[in-house]
């Protein structure tokens, strides 16, 4: 079996699923996304399965398109990255799923952001469409900072900050949770906690173990499939109505979660890989 | 053994694979491999917009 492992910088997690793919014998094709090249007449690649796990949302997200086209399965899918890479896109499919998420409104005009941002009520927390490690966020707890940011936002970034993603800000009691699904699983979650309101790990957030409860099994499964399913981290809020889901991530991280929940997640997602190749007749 | 590009400090690294990141243990830069044999490093990449999960 020849493993394609889509690649750039290589970071613990992907260092932890190489060793894996190594124990089982599994032979892998290292694909430096800085040096892949397409040729549309000639894409011929001697692959079973393509495992994505690029840093750019961009070169991942085409790339898994092209070997697509190519013929070749790919793990996430390009529909995945395209549904996960983008708020928006990914807000839609939780909708047309009935999945449950805080209430969110999409503008294309300062004006018109302002006007929803009155009627949904303060705080809101504005978002790129595009962006992830909780950069870039703006928790908006007043008119006087709805109109700075937006202003901002139109005038100093590219054309894609002013597509505006505005999202009702959720109090969380200083944490969330980060459930991690494979297939029809989700196989653990940890809490993030953290005095700041953005709870990213990337950001600082702590990460314990949270217990999988058939509810949080539920609400993280049918988001996954939501979006495409496959290996996904789904990002939840608890409020008193249930659970919440703010957001999918497609190229999950996970090295603060192996000890933390105690379950070998590298383990169960080359699982995963090894079986979709199967399935796919390779 | 090689060269920190950032500090200097003579790196003796171990159990490293291409592309890896590490940080230099003196003046904490971001460093990736770029050859296990001999030992390549050059200063990692900074951080772009659509980097993330």
């Amino acid at each position: 079996m020849k493993i394609g492992f889509l690649h750039s910088v290589i970071r613990p997690e992907e260092k932890y699923l190489i060793e894996e793919f190594k124990k089982r014998g599994a032979e892998i094709i290292m694909i430096d996304d800085r040096n892949l090249t397409f040729n549309l007449d000639k894409n011929n690649f001697d692959l079973d399965i393509v495992l994505e796990r690029c840093i750019n949302h961009s070169r991942a997200l085409h790339s898994l398109r092209l070997f697509e086209a190519a013929g070749i399965k790919c793990v996430n899918s390009y529909k995945v990255a395209t549904v996960c890479g983008d708020k928006l896109l990914t807000s839609v499919a939780l909708k047309e799923h009935n999945v449950p998420q805080p209430e969110v409104r999409i503008a294309f005009t300062e004006e018109s952001a302002l006007k929803e941002i009155e009627e949904m009520g303060y705080p809101v927390v504005l978002k790129p469409a595009v962006g992830s490690w909780g950069r870039l966020l703006s928790k908006i707890n007043d008119k006087d900072a709805a109109e700075a940011i937006l202003e901002h936002k139109t005038v100093l970034g590219s054309y894609h900050h002013s597509i505006f993603y505005i999202q009702k800000y959720v109090e969380k009691n200083k944490r969330d949770i980060r459930a991690f699904v494979i297939g029809d699983e989700c196989i653990c979650a940890i809490y993030r906690t953290s005095d700041h309101w953005v709870t990213n790990t990337a950001r600082g957030g702590v990460a314990t173990n949270c217990p999988v409860t058939p509810e949080l099994n539920d609400i993280a499964v049918k988001a996954a499939k939501a979006v495409g399913g496959g290996i996904l981290a789904i990002d939840i809020f608890e409020t008193p109505n249930g659970l919440l889901v703010n957001e999918v991530n497609y190229t999950m991280e996970f090295r603060n979660s192996i000890k933390t929940t105690g379950v070998n997640i590298p383990e169960k997602i080359v699982d995963y890989v090894i079986k979709a190749s199967k399935e796919n007749g390779k | 053994m090689v060269e920190c590009p950032v500090c200097g400090l003579q790196l003796e690294q171990n159990n490293l694979i291409k592309n890896e990141l590490f940080s230099c243990p003196d003046c904490g830069a971001e460093l990736e491999v770029i050859e296990i044999n001999p030992l390549e490093v050059k200063e990692a990449p900074k951080e772009e917009e659509d980097w993330g999960e």
